[in-house]
Order: structure tokens, then C-alpha cells, then sequence
């Protein structure tokens, strides 16, 4: 256990990088714990840790490039490997106590009371140069696109790195794209207009508007999920005739909800058409 | 209607046909057997066509009818099956399981 | 590519899935899935250009669970998902080192009780084991019971093939039919009786004659978890009177139930009685 008035922590930001990339994160940073003025109150790094100082950031855990090309989508909802990023960062903060004897705490993927996340960890992302927002939504990495991410909060002062200088979204490709045609690749894919989730508009190459129906995005994203469980439940809950409601309760959407949730490591995002035509990363997705 | 199931009456008429062609009960299954006495079952896509229904009809019907085939005694009587098979054997062995066959084969 | 070279990397990415945690690794060709099974389960399905699919084995319970005479020790451990840990590593490399597409095959079922793609035929395929007499579990003959996981790549390796040798039946079980008219799995489990299996064995040794009821042994090797929740969920939400229905929304089985689905572990692998009596394996279960 290292001394605190010791620690260089331009060098201890390092080591833990390196930990981090040896145990396959992609991409690490860190956002100061001060930087999360936009985030309501109550869902800022000090409320999750008080006195935080630091966000250590991680990412990778990309679907593979194989996994891109299943012309089979029900692949992509039972084989996600999100949380190797959960795992690593709860690795990250037993190392930082260990290590370096400063508190720290994973934040917890899962929602708090209300459906709420304990913290934007897309924010955190964000702030600590990991990527910028998307059209789509997802926080991207201007080199390797879409990826998982994974924070954790720390008392530990580690110098804070900064916000990309220029977005990852919209990548060269979709702002020609919109030029020529009014739409981008994942605007094309889910038009709010027809049903889908998304709209917007680029200026000057820049996202000037965004929308985002995050309500149809969970029927999708959630398709088998805890929502998509609750909103059967009810259905079959409120069905009269016993024959019907024995049929929805075996129904094999219902039971898809059932495997969703038992085996909710590998069933997050089971909606991921925005990202599969996403320019952004794509040279990481293409192999023989 | 909320979300595709199957009505009832369809269910019943179609459910003992469907599990019986699918891999629900699965009868000289194995790879190695010569292959005019193999008989894997069918998937939803071959028993539709078989049967001359949508392919969703048969995959809901298949689903519904493999939960339903047992009722929930099944269950309950598979927690006593465990018990009783696990602690004999830890007791008495492979005799636990065999001493009933070797006696009938001297009847 | 050199026949060598082709050699070198297979024998590199053996090692690799063995150092990952599995126990037996070999690759079958995904042109071996025409015979067995139709259109839509097959390698090219999940992943156009499939070339190779690597499978992987791991033993499920430790020596010690095997012998506790308390079956629920072996349900709650009974499966540590090794083998999907090594998978990954193994698509990772080959996407990383060698630039080729890679999949971690899906495993879990999207519809009722059929997978999407089958691991126990990969596992036959790529000379890991042959099917038994024992509920169709692949055994192999070294270590009896295994756990499976497949990846499916469009990188070409060199293909091992089929057993020759049947593992089932072992040659006590032969004789122990020839007797008594039952192997062990059978005596273990008779069909006459309730349970799952049944068959015969011909004059050379043989399978001549295997029954397997799936739903049976559901019930048993899913005793707990989204079956019995629908099941369950079915009678409470029938129930009338409410004070039954608070004692059976209480009751030890419903409780079990709810448990399965939240720990996926344990909604899987719950019952081992035809394995228990199996002398496949047996060898490897003999510790001090």
C-alpha cells in the first residue's frame, strides 16, 4: 500500500491505464468530479462517493465484427459481453484501495429508485474524452465507434484529462450524406418520423438538433427486459378468459423475458440497428 | 390484441401434432446411428410447411405446448425424484439404482 | 495460406482455448452441419462465410459436489459457464491477431426450447464426444459430462472429425443391459416409471434403440427458474381466495423460482441422476 503523500498520480493514472488496457479495456480516462454540473442533483459523482475528486473512465467490450455481419439479429440480443466492463471496473477500484489506500466505488450499471441511473456514466464517458454524444445516442470513440463503458468514482485527485476537441459524431460520411440527402445512416434506419427513434439536423457540420424517443427506444433496446416483462405481466394479468391468459403466460414472448432477465449479462442492448450502419469505428468492424 | 400468442382453439388443435414432430421427445436421436434409423425431429420452418401453417403459428404453438406438456406436480414430484436418487446413491451406490432391475432379472 | 501455417495457428489457438479454462477443444467443419440439421441452425446461418468452428468443453460440477448427498450443492454450482469465458478469448484472438471475423455461437434459446444453434452436435462434430443413451449428453471419453460453448469464425483451421469410437455405451453398461435389461442412466431414470430415458443396445455393443423425453426432464433439469416461475405464475394468478395466493406467492417453490431467474447459474443443470450412475468419466471424479 503506497503512502499518499507519495503517489505521483500523473503515474498512478498511468499504471491504472495500464491495468485497465491489459485486462481489455479500449479506451481510459478521467473526468474531474467537479465537471458534472449538468447532471441533476443527486445523480453527480460526490453523491455516489463524498469528497470524490476523479471519475475513472473505461471502455471496450465492442461486439465483434462477426457479431456485426449475423444476418440472424437475435444473435446480437443473447451474446453481449457488456459486462467485462462492470467486471474490469470493479477491478480498477479494488486496486485503487489497495494500491494507492484512496476510496473507490464502481458506478453501478443498473438504475437507482425510479428508474434512474446513479450516474450518467455516458456523461462521465464524455468528460473524460472517451467519446462524444451521438446522433444516435450512444457516446462514441472517434476511432473504435460504439463500445460499452464502465466508471469509477475515486477520492483519488488524478489529473483530469478533457472532452474531445472534435466530436466522433457526425463522422465525414454522414455529413455528406446529409448534405446530399437530408439524413444520415442511423436516422435512415430509425426515422421518428416512421415509428423509430431518432431525428435531427446537422449545420455547418455540427449536430444543431437532436430528437430522441427514449420510450420507443426501451421497446426495443429492452424488447425482452424488465419493461417488456412488466408490460406482458400486465397484459396477461388483466385477460379474462383463463384459456387466453395460459396462453400468453407461455407464450414465447413471455418466456423470452424470463431468459432476458436470468441472463441479463448478455441480454443488454438487444436493439442495435443505429449502431450496425454507424461509419464511425467501422474499420474496427471489418475483417476477412 | 399487445402482443402476438395463439388463440386456444388453434393451440388445442394443433399442439400434440407439432410436439410430436418437433425434438420434444427425441427417439434414436444420436449422430452415430446409420441414418435410415436416425429421426431427428423437425424444425418450426419443416413442421409449418408439413403442416400448412405460418411458421410463427407453429413457434408459438411449439413453445406454449412444451410448457404445458407436464403439469406443475411434475415439478414438485422432480424435487422428491432428486432427493431421493442423490442421498440413496450416496448411501448405497450404483446398487441404489440397479438392485430392483437385478432382482426382476431373476424372477 | 500454407498447409503449415494453417497447422501452426490451430495448434496456437488450441492451446490458447486450453490455458482459458477448457478442458477439450476441437474444430469442426461447418459444412458437417448439412447432414444434421436444416437450414437456419447451421454455422453459415449465424455467420455468412463461416470457414471453422472451434468448440470448447469444461467440466461443469467439482469432484467434491459430485458426492454431496444434498443435490441441491450440485444445482447451485453446477455450471461456472468456464467455457464461455474461453470462447471469448478465443474470438477475441482471432479477431484481434489474425483480422477474421469471429463469433462467440449463441447458445441460449430464443424460442421455447430451441436453441439457435446447437452445441452438442458442434461438439460431436468436432470429435469432442458422441451422443448417449444418458438424455442425449455428449460424452466424452475422457471426462463423461461437458459443458460446450462454440465460436464460429471465417478464419479456416484444420478440422478434426467425428469420433469412430462410440463412447456409449461403456462396456459395463453393455453388459449391465445384457443382464438386467437396463444400463444404469436407464435404471436411473426408466421411463416406465415416470422418467425420461429408455433404449437398447444391440448385439455388437450398440445404441440400437434411444428414448428421450425433453419436457420430462425440463421439469427436473430445470426444476426452478422460468419454467416454473410461468408455471407457478399461472396457478397464483388464478387463485381466488387471497390468503392462498399470499401463501403460494411465499411458498418455498415460487420463492426457489424467483431466485432461478435472478441468478442464472442456478436455472440450469438441476438435476445429474443418469450422470450420477455414469461410469464415463468416472475415473476423473476420484480424488482423495
Amino acid at each position: 500500500m503506497t503512502v499518499t503523500s507519495q503517489i505521483d498520480f500523473e503515474e498512478a493514472k498511468s499504471e491504472i491505464g495500464a491495468i485497465a488496457a491489459k485486462s481489455g479495456a479500449l479506451v481510459g480516462g478521467v473526468a474531474a468530479a467537479d465537471a458534472f454540473m449538468a447532471a441533476p442533483e443527486g445523480r453527480r459523482p460526490s453523491d455516489i462517493l463524498p469528497h470524490a475528486r476523479s471519475v475513472f473512465v473505461i471502455g471496450g467490450a465492442q461486439p465483434r465484427a462477426g457479431d456485426w455481419q449475423s444476418p440472424n439479429y437475435q444473435h446480437m440480443e443473447v451474446t453481449s459481453t457488456s459486462d467485462r466492463m462492470q467486471t474490469l471496473a470493479l477491478k480498477i477500484a479494488r486496486t485503487i484501495e489497495d494500491r494507492f489506500s484512496y476510496y473507490a466505488v464502481c458506478v453501478p450499471p443498473g438504475v437507482d429508485q425510479g428508474q434512474q441511473p446513479f450516474m450518467s456514466i455516458a456523461m462521465a464517458a464524455d468528460l473524460a474524452g472517451c467519446g462524444s454524444r451521438s446522433l444516435a445516442g450512444p457516446v462514441l470513440h472517434p476511432e473504435y465507434g460504439f463500445m460499452y463503458f464502465g466508471a469509477i468514482i475515486t477520492t483519488m485527485p488524478l489529473p483530469a484529462d478533457k472532452r474531445l476537441d472534435t466530436p466522433a459524431c457526425p463522422a465525414p460520411e454522414c455529413v455528406a450524406m446529409y448534405a446530399a440527402e437530408n439524413t444520415t445512416p442511423c436516422f435512415g434506419v430509425c426515422p421518428i418520423g416512421s415509428g423509430g427513434c431518432l431525428g435531427g439536423r446537422l449545420e455547418a457540420g455540427h449536430i444543431s438538433d437532436r430528437q430522441y424517443d427514449s420510450a420507443r427506444c426501451s421497446t426495443r433496446v429492452q424488447n425482452y427486459w424488465v419493461p417488456g416483462f412488466q408490460k406482458l405481466l400486465g397484459a396477461t394479468l388483466q385477460e379474462p378468459d383463463a384459456k387466453k391468459q395460459k396462453m400468453m403466460l407461455f407464450s414465447s414472448m413471455f418466456s423470452r423475458t424470463l431468459w432476458s432477465m436470468t441472463y441479463s449479462n448478455v441480454s443488454q442492448g438487444q436493439c442495435s440497428e443505429c449502431m450496425r450502419v454507424c461509419p464511425v469505428g467501422l474499420a474496427h468492424r471489418t475483417k476477412q | 390484441m399487445g402482443f402476438y400468442f395463439i388463440d386456444p382453439q388453434t393451440y388445442e388443435k394443433y399442439k400434440d401434432d407439432i410436439l410430436d414432430l418437433s425434438h420434444s421427445v427425441q427417439i434414436n436421436f444420436q449422430e452415430q446411428l446409420p441414418t435410415d434409423k436416425r429421426q431427428p425431429g423437425l424444425s418450426d420452418k419443416q413442421i409449418a410447411k408439413k403442416l400448412g401453417l405460418e411458421e410463427r403459428a407453429v413457434r408459438e404453438i411449439r413453445c406454449v405446448a412444451e410448457r404445458d406438456k407436464y403439469p406443475l406436480d411434475e415439478f414438485e414430484e422432480a424435487i422428491r425424484f432428486k432427493e431421493n436418487a442423490c442421498r440413496n446413491y450416496s448411501v448405497k451406490g450404483m446398487s441404489a439404482v440397479m438392485q430392483k432391475f437385478v432382482e426382476k432379472s431373476k424372477e | 495460406m500454407s498447409d503449415l501455417e494453417t497447422e501452426t495457428r490451430t495448434q496456437q489457438i488450441k492451446q490458447l482455448a486450453l490455458e482459458a479454462g477448457g478442458d477439450v477443444v476441437g474444430i469442426a467443419d461447418p459444412r458437417a452441419w448439412d447432414e444434421h440439421v436444416p437450414h437456419g441452425h447451421r454455422p453459415d446461418d449465424i455467420l455468412p462465410g463461416a470457414r471453422s468452428v472451434i468448440v470448447v468443453g469444461s467440466r461443469g460440477p467439482t469432484a467434491g459436489a459430485w458426492r454431496s448427498p444434498n443435490h441441491r450443492v450440485m444445482e447451485i454450482n453446477g455450471y461456472d459457464f468456464r467455457n464461455d469465458a474461453a470462447i471469448h478469448r478465443v474470438a477475441d484472438a482471432i479477431e484481434q491477431q489474425h483480422d477474421h471475423q469471429a463469433i462467440q455461437a449463441p447458445g441460449l434459446p430464443v424460442a421455447g426450447h430451441l436453441p439457435p444453434f446447437s452445441m452438442m452436435l458442434a461438439a460431436v462434430l468436432a470429435g469432442l464426444g458422441t451422443r448417449s443413451l444418458a438424455a442425449n449428453i455428449i460424452l466424452n471419453p475422457k471426462y463423461g459430462l461437458l459443458y460446450y460453448s462454440a465460436c464460429i469464425t471465417t478464419l479456416e483451421f484444420q478440422y478434426d472429425h467425428m469420433l469412430e469410437q462410440d463412447v456409449c455405451p461403456h462396456h459395463m453398461c453393455v453388459e449391465s443391459f445384457r443382464r438386467f435389461g437396463k444400463t444404469p442412466c436407464m435404471a436411473a431414470c426408466p421411463s416406465e416409471e415416470g422418467g425420461c430415458l429408455d433404449g437398447s443396445i444391440d448385439d455388437q455393443g450398440r445404441i440400437d434403440y434411444s428414448y428421450y423425453d425433453r419436457e420430462r426432464c425440463v421439469t427436473r433439469a430445470m426444476n426452478f427458474g422460468i419454467n416454473s416461475f410461468q408455471k407457478a405464475l399461472a396457478q397464483i394468478v388464478s387463485e381466488q381466495d387471497e390468503e392462498q395466493q399470499a401463501t403460494m406467492i411465499y411458498s418455498d417453490f415460487f420463492s426457489r423460482s424467483c431466485s432461478a431467474i435472478t441468478h442464472y447459474k442456478e436455472s440450469v443443470a438441476q438435476c445429474f441422476e443418469c450422470m450420477r450412475v455414469c461410469p464415463i468419466g468416472r475415473s476423473e471424479r476420484k480424488l482423495k
